[in-house]
């Protein structure tokens, strides 16, 4: 997928996404996931495995957010519960209107990662803020963007530095040790990463900073084939979607 | 044989009386005066501390003297923004952590940031990118994102950061610091590659006696913050009483010589730079007495 334009990925990410989000059944959120999966494994060659282990990260704030909208609870007794329990005068429990809602949710937020892990694992960050700049996003927001990316990894090396050399010297030993441990790596991250902040501004300077970070973009071709094909695939998504929900 | 040094030519950056103090009060640099030579490599020798860093800032604007002034090419260096400008078109530094230096993610784009800069037209950049790339011998490396480079790769690109900036002068600070043996001959290789097919002029710093003995053209000995010594690396390195008072080491390379030659083992008068001259010489010898 590297040698695709990288907005026609963006463009094709975000439509799939809007068509996900408003059509907002099941099965459409179910088709948007195997879709974008067999996309990344397919034609990315992205390993299978590993891209389910990617989907498995955001389950444990997908199964949290989507259980308190499962459970509902009422003063009375009178709710259709499918299951649940007295707690002093209240009645909790899982109702069927419930457990749909959560259902549809849950996919459909599923859906939505799915698009987004398609252009993030099939585009490198570099041609997504080309595409960014492109829509005439103001250049600072963008240039923040690049910064902070740089900065993420900057600033898990440093912790990792810092951890590994404080573990090596028995500073998570005990428990007390660690909390002490566990504040001076934060502490000293702050300065360090203050000082490279610096470091970069000065060596920006050196090569003529001007207040804009201007770099060359790769020139893609646009491809009508591929135009073509992601048009087409959103046509059956959206075709099946409304059919589903009619 | 070594080649050498002739001062007359107009040196390209000269630095009159200056003096720096940093913020907390640190004397970095003590009215330290001094004329590079065009075209040459000239190394700056000192320990850690000593003001090496210091020192390069001012040479392309970073920093500005507290008193004294620095030239370049002739003229006295200006503050104001344009000249600034100009002055980093001609002199380029590399930094010595590449961690600090990089930002962009991927290879091109980063060594792209120079020239951009520079505004030249979107063909010239890409050509010198291309051409950098290549000089550094990081043509393979050009769409990896930098965070995931090895130290000694991050190092070349930093170089080739530079490079495709074209500049008259090209200053590397500690450039072979935590690189392994291979990657730091392959280093000053380029240097001097660099320096003989475009005559620039290579500035770097050192606290490797045996790195500046055998690739300098002409040395500076610093030290806290002051000039101790110039002068050729034969002048200072065959002189005892300097290298004491400078607390640093004969390169081995001296040391076996002088042995070699005391024992009357080596032909020629002429001290060698590098190791192979070192073999040459013995191996002359050796020819010279099979002769006889
Ligand atoms: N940002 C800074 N703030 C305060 N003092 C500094 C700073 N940078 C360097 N120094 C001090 O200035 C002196 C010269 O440092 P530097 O130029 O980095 O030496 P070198 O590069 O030769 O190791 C040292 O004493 C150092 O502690
Ligand atoms: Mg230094």
């Amino acid at each position: 997928m590297r040698h695709i334009h990288p907005a026609e990925k963006f463009a094709f990410a975000l439509t799939t996404m809007i068509i996900c989000l408003a059509l907002s059944t099941s099965i459409t959120s179910l088709l948007v996931i195997l879709l974008m999966a067999g996309l990344v494994i397919i034609a990315g060659r992205i390993p299978a495995l590993f891209y389910l282990k990617l989907m498995f990260l955001p389950m444990f704030f997908l199964v949290v957010g989507v259980l308190t909208v499962a459970f509902s609870f009422s003063p009375k007794d009178t709710y259709p519960f499918l299951w649940g329990f007295k707690l002093g005068g209240y009645a909790l429990g899982v109702t069927a209107a419930g457990l749909a809602t959560a259902r549809e949710l849950f996919l459909k937020s599923l859906g939505a990662v799915s698009c987004l892990y398609f252009l993030s694992l099939t585009t490198p960050m570099v041609e997504i803020l080309a595409v960014l700049r492109n829509l005439k996003l103001p250049s600072l927001f963008i240039e923040l963007m690049t910064l902070i990316y740089r900065f993420i990894f900057i600033l898990l090396e440093t912790t990792e530095k810092i951890f590994i050399s404080q573990s090596s010297r028995w500073g998570y030993a005990t428990v007390k040790t660690s909390y002490f441990s566990l504040g001076q790596l934060g502490a000293n991250l702050l300065t360090k990463s203050y000082y490279h902040s610096q470091m970069l501004f000065t060596t920006l300077l050196a090569r003529c900073y001007q207040g804009n970070i201007n770099v060359l973009e790769k020139p893609y071709p646009l491809s009508g084939k591929s135009i073509a094909m992601f048009t087409v695939a959103e046509l059956i998504l959206l075709a099946l979607g409304l059919w589903f929900k009619a | 044989m070594r080649w050498y040094v002739q001062l007359k030519s107009k040196p390209i950056l000269e630095a009159r009386e200056i003096s720096f103090s940093y913020a907390d009060g640190t004397q970095a640099l003590d009215k330290i005066s001094l004329s590079i030579p065009r075209g040459k490599k000239t190394a700056f020798l000192g320990p850690n501390g000593a003001g090496k860093t210091t020192l390069f800032l001012h040479f392309n604007g970073i920093l500005k003297p507290n008193r004294g002034k620095v030239c370049y090419d002739g003229r006295e260096v200006r503050y104001n923004h344009t000249s600034l400008l100009n002055l980093r078109k001609n002199v380029g530094i590399v930094f010595q952590d590449p961690e600090t230096q990089l930002f962009s993610s991927s290879v091109w784009q980063e060594i792209s940031f120079g020239p951009v800069n520079l505004g030249l037209p979107k063909e010239k950049v890409w050509e010198r990118v291309n051409q950098a790339m290549a000089e550094a011998g990081i043509t393979d490396l050009r769409d990896k994102p930098t965070h995931f480079l090895s130290y000694g790769q991050k190092k070349r690109v930093a170089i080739a950061d530079i490079l495709a900036m074209k500049p008259k002068v090209l200053i590397c600070d500690e450039p072979t610091a935590w690189l392994d043996v291979k990657c730091a001959a392959q280093t000053m290789e380029l240097f001097d590659l660099i320096n003989h097919t475009t005559g620039v002029t290579i500035i770097f710093s050192t606290h490797d006696v045996d790195l500046a003995y055998s690739w300098a053209d002409y040395i500076f000995l610093i030290k806290n913050g002051k000039i101790i010594a110039e002068g050729i690396p034969e002048h200072i390195f065959y002189n005892q009483r300097l290298l004491a008072e400078a607390e640093l080491d004969r390169p081995w390379l001296v040391d076996i010589y002088e042995e070699l030659k005391r024992k009357g083992w080596v032909a020629s008068n002429v001290p060698p730079s590098t190791k192979q001259e070192l073999l040459e010489q013995i191996r002359e010898k050796n020819v010279m007495v099979t002769n006889d």
